[in-house]
């Protein structure tokens, strides 16, 4: 194809994704369109059309108040990172869907946790999952993390448009494993990122969306406090407790669902350890729920 | 030249003799399946020759090293565009071969004004869930074979087509375990390495022995290093491609 460089350029050169001077123009489009508030009578149906937001205004001369209705919640345990998201879709105060998965494998060892707008989020998570198998494939090497990191921020900020008008704004957690050459040492690592894109590493946890108002407390308390450190758990007890945070969510968050014991609803919850990333099956999370609760 | 038609016929003949003179001497693969995918199998002496093109598919070649480059790039590009504006289940071996690479082939080959690649190569591709294989062997100048038990790339059609009499004598089956498989893969290199060097050497003696098979295998290990792709059907992420490790190969090949 004769390009020269990564998976988004070799979009652009295959006129999959329009080039830079198309979304030069396509932004300055926005921000006209913006200006001339063409989208105030179509602002509020626009936002309820996206699922995973809550009523997040932006005000003239105000801070950009980023909606995210879900809640999401990584931590750093004994093995690696445990990381879940509750299953629920909503259209402003509806429920739209009930089994939306929130926590996607990217690779054999990352994964992407998402809130906010998910036809932006999917795509993102789509683009990024391309963008690292295309590295390992035409470079024949992974992808650094470092590498990893720049292109999720690339792929947020080239975002930001949408993110301005309110209603494409996507704020992920980003969780990694690096392999370790001694087995004992653990790679995990945990990144939460802003709308523009800049992302922060947070050692012991990290949480996102509506909901992780509620929990970022206790998530603090149990790791400075609690009998054992959220780095010291096994796998059965941070899924115990990563169960119990995402319940007390959906206690206080509408916009989260808990576990649905008439429909066998659970959160997604997946590990990444040395060996990759894996999905706990519904048995598992079944039998945690029975302690947990 | 096209006004004198035997002069063009005469050129592609010189073309055809100065690529597989160049080919010659290179380093054949060998393409098996096995009970739970597919493995490429050849000797090297530093460049990585086994590539992964997509999530089921992955190549091998010999030629030049910047054909093989260029090439490779090319279909891997295109099964990663094609895999994101559809969906990587809509990727297969047989669009990628026929309609990208093999007339990319083919038009170099004759465009007699321009460079033609000097390459042959061999892609494998494994199915879903029943592990089932096609090798796809593509000559320099676009022609296509398609195998399902094995397949094999040699500096010449006579190397070729010994490496495959001794696949068939070996009477095993696409079922064999990857031990039987990798270790079948190595003795067949080294046929078609061990007839290469007696082309080299102006020999026309076709009879190969163990000991022979043995030896050759001693001797280009001394300065060089199996390399083995596998497509695995068990592998739990969605690319099913690996490359072994040296401690890997060393454990199959001793056991």
């Amino acid at each position: 194809m004769n390009h020269k460089g990564d998976f988004l350029s070799l979009l652009k050169h295959s006129a999959t994704l329009p080039d830079d001077t198309e979304v030069a123009f396509n932004t300055s489009e926005v921000e006209m369109i913006a200006k001339h508030d063409l989208f105030s009578v179509g602002k509020k149906p626009l936002r309820d059309t996206n699922q995973f937001l809550s009523q997040g205004e932006q005000t003239p001369g105000s801070t950009l108040e980023i909606p995210e209705a879900t809640t999401v919640v990584a931590v750093r345990y004994q093995d690696g990172i445990i990381i879940a998201g509750d299953r629920r879709a909503t259209a402003g105060t509806s429920v739209v869907h009930d089994r939306a998965e929130k926590v996607l494998p990217i690779d054999t060892h990352s994964v992407l946790a998402i809130s906010g707008a998910p036809a932006m989020a999917y795509e993102i998570a789509r683009v990024l999952k391309h963008s690292f198998q295309y590295f390992r494939r035409s470079q024949l090497q992974e992808l650094s993390v470092e590498g990893k990191l720049r292109t999720l921020s690339r792929l947020i900020r080239d975002n930001l448009p949408m993110a301005m008008q309110g209603i494409g704004a996507v704020i992920p957690i980003f969780a990694l494993y690096t392999p370790q050459k001694d087995e004992s040492e653990n790679g995990g690592k945990i990144y939460f990122y802003d709308a523009l894109g800049a992302h922060f590493e947070n050692v012991d946890f990290a949480t996102t969306g509506s909901g992780s108002i509620w929990i970022r407390g206790v998530l603090r308390y149990i790791d400075r406090w609690g009998d054992t450190r959220l780095e010291d758990m096994d796998q059965r007890l941070a899924t115990i407790t990563i169960l119990r945070l995402l319940d007390t969510a959906s206690e206080y968050d509408a916009a989260t669902s808990g576990y649905n014991a008439k429909a066998e609803i659970f959160p997604t919850v997946k590990t990444i350890t040395q060996q990759g990333v894996e999905t706990l099956t519904d048995e598992f999370l079944k039998d945690c729920y029975v302690e947990a609760t | 030249m096209r006004d004198l038609p035997y002069r063009w016929i005469e050129a592609i003949q010189d073309r055809r003799d100065y690529i597989e003179d160049q080919l010659r001497l290179g380093s054949p693969v060998v393409g098996l399946p096995y009970e739970k995918g597919s493995l490429l199998l050849t000797v090297t002496k530093g460049a990585q020759k086994i590539f992964e093109v997509h999530d089921r598919i992955a190549l091998s070649a010999i030629g030049h090293p910047a054909d093989i480059e260029r090439l490779r790039m090319l279909v891997t590009d295109t099964a990663s565009v094609q895999a994101f504006q559809s969906a990587t289940e809509d990727v297969n071996l047989h669009r990628l071969t026929h309609y990208v690479l093999a007339h990319t082939f083919k038009q170099a080959f004759e465009a007699i004004a321009g460079e033609a690649y000097i390459i042959k190569m061999l892609l494998v591709e494994i199915g879903d869930g029943d592990a089932t294989s096609q090798f796809t062997h593509i000559n320099y100048d676009g022609n296509v074979n398609i195998h399902h038990e094995s397949a094999v790339i040699g500096g010449t059609m006579e190397i070729e087509n010994a490496m495959q009499d001794y696949l068939a004598a070996t009477e095993t089956d696409s079922d064999r375990s990857f031990t039987v498989a990798l270790q079948l893969g190595l003795k067949t290199w080294a046929v078609g390495r061990l007839l290469s060097q007696r082309f080299e050497e102006a020999e026309d003696d076709a009879e190969v022995t163990d000991e022979q098979i043995d030896d050759i295998i001693k001797t280009e290990l001394e300065d060089g290093e199996i390399e083995v792709g596998i497509l695995d059907d068990t592998l739990p992420s969605d690319t099913k491609f690996r490359i072994l490790t040296q401690d890997e190969i060393k454990a199959f090949t001793e056991k």
